[in-house]
């Protein structure tokens, strides 16, 4: 039913898209030089600080006495490499921006690729078929689709009733009956019978296809986090400026023989160009890295958002657990063993289709638990499974015709069985029924001691206890669990260390959600759930003060998504949740809620990371720089830590000042790795590694690019 | 280097300090949480008559801009009280020795030195101001500006704590601070103060002759009283000329060390006031650590060279006191001096202006306290970030309003001093007061305007800048270098007090991380703004082998 795994093509799209990668390097150049146009890149004042700064040394560089007192005819070739630098430092600013901006291209692309692959059939005024791609697809056009059809595009029903499959998008594996005017999802199966349905939407109306072109489109608000951050930036341009200003001013007044352009290399060096460069581009790569994930996010605001959760509500089912309950032990009771109560149940689910039936053959197997006139089944009658009875199993008739003659213990050794259950009434044939304790209880005259025990037990640690009977005795009981999701343990560890609180929701009873909830340790649940109560603990956890997320595919999910701080919604769910969430997972996995709170933090992460380490280079760059800047002053000399002449030491400044923008494009595009852990020990690693780090760093980048330049 | 007693002495101190700080930190939080004491049935129907004398009403909720006009009205009305006071003082009673009329400019700059707690005299009190202008216009404005100061550390305290529906009544606080808190604590230094010797008269001054022959003026006055607030309220304003280093102000070691404990006292209450307010005093603990490491960082580069006693110093103070006390003087705001700042080697000067360029080491009363948390504002949203969250200090997220009130805050200090500083080379004024090219001339000018625009008071050009280039530009320098800091945070203060509170695991704030973080923060800050200057002022005169400044 899942054959088609949304991500492993997105991946492949990836790749092509890599491919395209490198055809668009001219694009991304061409871009990236017209982003240097002054017009287009006053929106970023620190750069455009910089292109004047750069316009005023080529001054220098081609008439030196238009700028007299300030600068020297003699340094005409050295103010030409200043002016040279300058620029290179604005392109690459443009260009982290128009890298960020491709890769946000080529990741939307690869998620169109999805949506292309579904076929559709269209049927044509006489009722004919014809094969067309979903994207082909107009509304008013009408399709057939027949039994294992993906459902191409979002349509209502006109003729035909059947069962469709919605747990790709809902995770719940009921399927839903469809009939004549209903809506049929884009996306869900249809598992039964065949429908004809009208198309509801024109393809690139799709609510997906919206999104994605949301995401394309590089016109989005800043978040507020974005907004403080730049007017910190602008704040710190005003403080260098006038420093700077001063500094000129002074140097005058007292002629200190100051040379304009190593003022203005100063400056430059000291404006927070690294992050002022990089700034856009971290949050466009945001986005980017969601739609990666297969997580749209309508707005920059929704990642950060997610990066602040407090508090998760995960669904029980679908999210923590797979959502079908399994067998996963064979407990015998009275004289019976276990073997037996193995096979029997073996044999019971011999026809039945259900996951549950089919994890009891799984279990069978994997003891060994087969009988071994297994080759006879083919005799034997189901009973199947009805609503009166509560029960479903199987009939053989004259067991002993397959029974076998060789020795083993297994339930079919015929003599056995036949002494043993040779009943009054059935001479000859076997029953073997399954159902809910009680059902079977009814049908049965046996109980074996211990009966209610073994079942309240199973019941109390959050399973569910299936009777099994063979004609009127009942032997033993399987225990039903709903596996955990892979992976989710880890994934629920990774939220609590880093302090946030995780609350299980779900409609089961009180002890089978203890039970679950112990499993994957977590603290809060609340169990017998209604639909309103996601909204109900939302609303709770706000009232405290905290950010929640939460996950919602249903038109009931709706509210509580647009109240919920973070509201993910499955791609798969209904166009209302989709619009009330602030994210949409294109995959439908609930537990990705998960991912994007650390999508979040990494986001945050980032640009305080970039933002501190811009800072903290100013300390090295002005030790640099001070101590050689005027000319008239020598005995400042002493303290020139670095022992670099002084338009060495300016130059080196200068190019470390400019490679750091490309050399920290690949952090700001993926983003800061971490480990999931609390947000003190995350802060004291990224303040040493970012704070100490980029106090550090630059002495030894422009001592290193200084003894290189001496060395030319 | 300083001695091993020396420092134990220090560290004694420190704790006194900091043990009575707390004390005195229950006491102002009972002051202006209006918790009901048995002063009240004293104090209670006072304060009732004057609010009902000023028709104000003390239970009125003051938004931010409310609280911030009155503070400047009643602030400013004052001043102009004191400059006619001293523009007319000839005319006025009080003045047995028939001092003149002060000059306008200077006048203007006097008044508004004490209403901004500046307390920068381009006068010498015992030979230009009659007793009524020491009492009336200055001695007055010494407690009002004090008084304001508390106001607005309290203001801002609970607009960060978010408790109380806002940043309070400035009234209120204001009447408080004075009947509960400043009067009487000034009462008792003074009385001290006296018993150990200071002058406490109105007579006027006393000619006596001494063992050589000749006579000798003794110009005493209501000394005491006006030390004792001046000390209290970090304002620094002396009595006389030489300030604490005239024998009538600062007699013995004893006055000596008990003046400099009064300068530091509230300070250091402020901290644990605040951490009350907000509700965790663990808060106000690490804003205490990070204060005094600061504090301790400027007494160290004090120190780096030894001191020693020389022109300038008062040998019954020593060399050791001398340059703790500019040290503390200047980290307090309070600008007060034992000794000619003259006399210090460069690094001294250097930690000195430290202290008046961070303005939160401890910093002025109450105003050093909302330096502090605009520092803190920009650390949390600077290194806050990389705990993967949206910085949020006690649980309130920090908004680009909150950045754009900072950082008005933090460009105004530089902006104040840096160009009229440029100015006065350019117009001439540095040289007509004697300040030359050199590294020298460069940090007295500098030293100016980085005591006005911190309200610091102490001043290395003296009366010489007696001139009306530098009264006024350190007028202009003293009003916005006090109300614009105090604007912006009163406006992040109100902001802030609406603002829902987070209870996540948020970056935590109250523990020794943070305080180290903070202290690195302050300093970055501080010298990614100021180090040029430095280079061309003290460092450049150490490295040239000056001696003194």
């Amino acid at each position: 039913m899942q054959s088609e795994n949304p991500r492993a093509k997105a991946k492949s799209g990836a790749r092509a898209a890599n491919e395209q990668r490198e055809l668009d390097a001219n694009v991304v150049l061409r871009e990236s030089i017209a982003r240097m146009d002054p017009r287009r890149l006053i929106s970023n004042p620190v750069m455009f600080v910089v292109e004047l700064a750069f316009a005023v040394v080529l001054v220098m560089a081609l008439d030196p006495t238009l700028l007299p007192f300030v600068s020297n005819k003699s340094n005409q070739a050295f103010y030409a490499l200043v002016a040279v630098i300058l620029l290179l430092t604005v392109w690459f600013s443009a260009l982290s921006d128009s890298v960020a901006e491709a890769q946000v291209r080529s990741t939307a692309t690869s998620l169109r690729q999805i949506e292309i692959e579904v076929k559709a059939k269209r049927l044509d005024a006489d009722r004919k078929p014809t094969m067309v791609s979903s994207n082909g697809l107009r509304k008013g056009d009408v399709i057939l689709v027949e039994k294992g059809d993906r459902i191409p595009i979002d349509c209502v029903v006109l003729e035909g009733v059947g069962m469709v499959d919605e747990s790709l998008l809902t995770g719940e594996s009921v399927h839903v009956k469809k009939a004549p005017t209903d809506i049929l999802i884009g996306g869900s199966v249809l598992v039964s019978d065949s429908l004809v349905a009208e198309v509801s939407v024109n393809h690139d109306d799709t609510y997906l296809s919206k999104l994605i072109r949301m995401v394309e489109s590089s016109k989005r608000p800043k978040t507020q986090n974005e907004i403080a951050v730049s007017v910190l930036l602008l704040g710190l341009t005003a403080i260098f400026t006038i420093i700077v200003g001063t500094l000129l001013w002074i140097s005058l007044d007292l002629s200190l023989g100051v040379d304009l352009s190593v003022l203005i290399a100063l400056y430059v060096c000291l404006l927070p160009t690294t992050i002022g460069a990089l700034l856009p581009a971290i949050g466009i790569s945001g986005i980017n890295r969601m739609s990666e994930n297969m997580i749209i996010a309508k707005s920059g605001r929704a990642i950060e958002t997610a990066g602040d959760t407090d508090v998760v509500l995960l669904d029980k089912t679908g999210t923590i657990t797979i959502g079908n309950r399994l067998a996963t032990d064979f407990v015998p009771l009275g004289k019976h063993s276990a073997r037996e109560v193995g096979e029997a149940a073996f044999l019971s689910s011999w026809y039945d289709d259900t996951p549950e039936g089919r994890s009891m053959i799984d279990l069978a197997y994997r003891y060994g638990y087969v009988p071994r006139a297994f080759r006879s089944i083919s005799r034997a009658e189901a009973e199947e499974f009805s609503a009166t009875t509560r029960r479903s199993g199987l009939k053989l008739d004259h067991p002993g015709i397959f029974m076998l003659p060789k020795g083993g213990k297994g339930i079919l050794q015929g003599s056995r069985i036949r002494k043993k259950y040779a009943g009054a009434d059935t001479q000859g044939e076997l029953n073997i029924s399954k159902g809910a304790p009680d059902a079977i209880m009814q049908a049965t005259r046996l109980v074996p001691q211990g009966f209610d025990k073994a079942v309240s037990e199973i019941a109390s640690a959050g399973d569910t206890p299936m009777a099994i009977a063979i004609g009127e005795e009942i032997i033993g009981l399987i225990r039903l669990r709903d596996k955990l999701k892979p992976g989710i343990k880890d994934k629920i560890d990774a939220i609590k260390a880093m302090g946030i609180k995780p609350i299980m929701i779900t409609g089961d009873q009180p002890m089978t959600a203890k039970s679950i909830a112990g499993e994957v340790d977590i603290d809060e649940y609340v169990s017998q759930a209604k639909p309103e109560t996601k909204m109900e603990v939302v609303k709770k956890e706000q009232a405290s003060g905290k950010i929640a997320a939460m996950v919602g595919d249903g038109t009931n999910d709706a509210p509580a998504l647009a109240s919920a701080d973070v509201g993910l919604a499955m791609a798969s769910g209904t166009t209302a949740a989709k619009e009330a969430a602030n994210l949409v997972d294109l995959e439908s996995n609930p537990a990705k809620v998960i991912d994007v709170v650390l999508l979040g933090k990494q986001l945050l992460m980032t640009r305080g990371a970039v933002t501190t380490f811009s800072v903290a280079n100013d300390v090295a760059k002005y030790f640099a720089i001070v101590p050689v800047m005027f000319s008239s002053l020598p005995a400042l000399g002493r303290i020139n830590i670095l022992g670099l002449p002084p338009h060495v030491t300016v130059l080196a400044a200068l190019i470390f000042n400019a490679l750091i923008i490309p050399a920290l494009i690949p952090l700001a595009t993926r983003g800061v790795r971490f480990k999931p852990q609390s947000t003190m020990s995350l802060f004291l690693r990224n303040t040493l590694t970012y704070g100490v780090g980029g106090v550090l760093l630059p002495f030894i980048g422009i001592e290193a690019i200084g003894l290189l330049i001496k060395s030319l | 280097m300083a001695g091993a007693l020396e420092l134990i002495w220090l560290a004694f101190v420190w704790a006194t300090v900091i043990v009575s700080g707390w004390l005195l930190s229950t006491y102002l939080f009972s002051v202006y949480t209006g918790r009901k004491g048995r002063i009240d049935k004293v104090l209670g129907p006072v304060e009732g008559w004057i609010y009902r004398a000023a028709g104000v009403d003390p239970a009125k909720r003051m938004t931010w801009k409310e609280y911030m006009a009155s503070l400047l009205t009643l602030s400013l009305a004052m001043g102009a009280f004191a400059f006619i006071v001293l523009i007319g003082q000839a005319y006025l009673p009080l003045n047995p020795q028939h001092f003149p009329n002060m000059r306008w400019d200077l006048a203007l700059n006097t008044a508004v030195s004490f209403i901004t707690n500046t307390d920068l005299q381009h006068y010498a009190g015992e030979t230009a101001l009659s007793y009524l202008s020491q009492m009336a216009a200055v001695g007055t404005l010494q407690f009002v500006s004090a008084a304001v100061g508390l106001c607005v550390a309290v203001a801002v305290f609970r607009g960060f704590s978010g408790k109380y529906g806002g940043v309070g009544n400035f009234y209120y606080d204001f009447v408080r601070s004075l009947t509960r808190v400043l009067i009487p604590l000034s009462f008792a230094a003074a009385l001290l103060l006296a018993a150990l010797g200071l002058p406490q008269a109105l007579g006027g001054y006393i000619t006596a002759a001494t063992v050589g022959g000749g006579t000798q003026t003794i110009e005493v006055g209501p000394v005491a009283s006006f030390v004792s607030i001046m000390q209290l309220g970090t304002n620094g304003g002396g009595y006389y000329g030489a300030n604490a280093a005239s024998p009538y102000q600062n007699p013995s070691p004893a006055t000596n060390w008990l003046e400099m404990w009064m300068m530091i006292l509230f300070v250091t209450a402020m901290p644990f006031l605040f951490g009350r307010i907000v509700g965790n005093p663990r808060e106000g603990y690490m804003l205490l650590i990070a204060v005094y490491t600061l504090y301790a960082i400027n007494v160290a580069i004090a120190f780096i060279e030894t001191p020693q006693l020389g022109a300038g110093m008062e040998t019954r103070i020593g060399a050791f006191s001398s340059v703790l006390w500019t040290v503390t003087a200047t980290s307090t705001m309070t600008g007060s001096a034992n000794a000619s700042l003259s006399a210090f080697n460069p690094l001294v000067i250097l930690a000195a202006l430290m202290g008046m360029f961070t303005q939160a080491a401890p910093g002025g009363i109450g105003t050093g306290a909302i330096f502090l948390l605009l520092y803190v504002v920009v650390t949390v949203f600077i290194v806050g970030l990389m705990a993967g969250r949206t910085p949020e200090y006690l649980g309130a997220k920090i908004t680009p309003g909150d950045i754009k009130n900072a950082v008005i805050g933090f460009v105004s200090h530089p902006l104040l001093i840096l160009v009229p500083a440029a100015l006065a080379f350019s117009l001439g004024a540095a040289a007509s007061v004697g300040a030359g090219s050199g590294a020298a001339g460069f940090t007295s000018v500098m030293y100016e305007f980085a005591s006005a625009a911190s309200n610091n008071g102490s001043s290395m050009l003296g009366t010489a800048a007696n001139t009306v280039f530098f009264n006024l530009s350190t007028a202009a320098a003293m009003l916005l270098g006090r109300y614009i800091p105090i604007a912006v945070m009163l406006a992040i203060a109100g902001s802030m007090s609406r603002r829902v509170r987070a209870t996540g695991a948020s970056l935590k704030t109250d523990n020794l991380l943070f305080a180290c973080i903070l202290v690195a923060s302050i300093l970055v800050l501080v010298v990614l703004t100021f180090l040029p200057f430095f280079m061309l002022g003290p460092i450049l005169a150490a490295l040239q082998g000056l001696n003194a400044i």
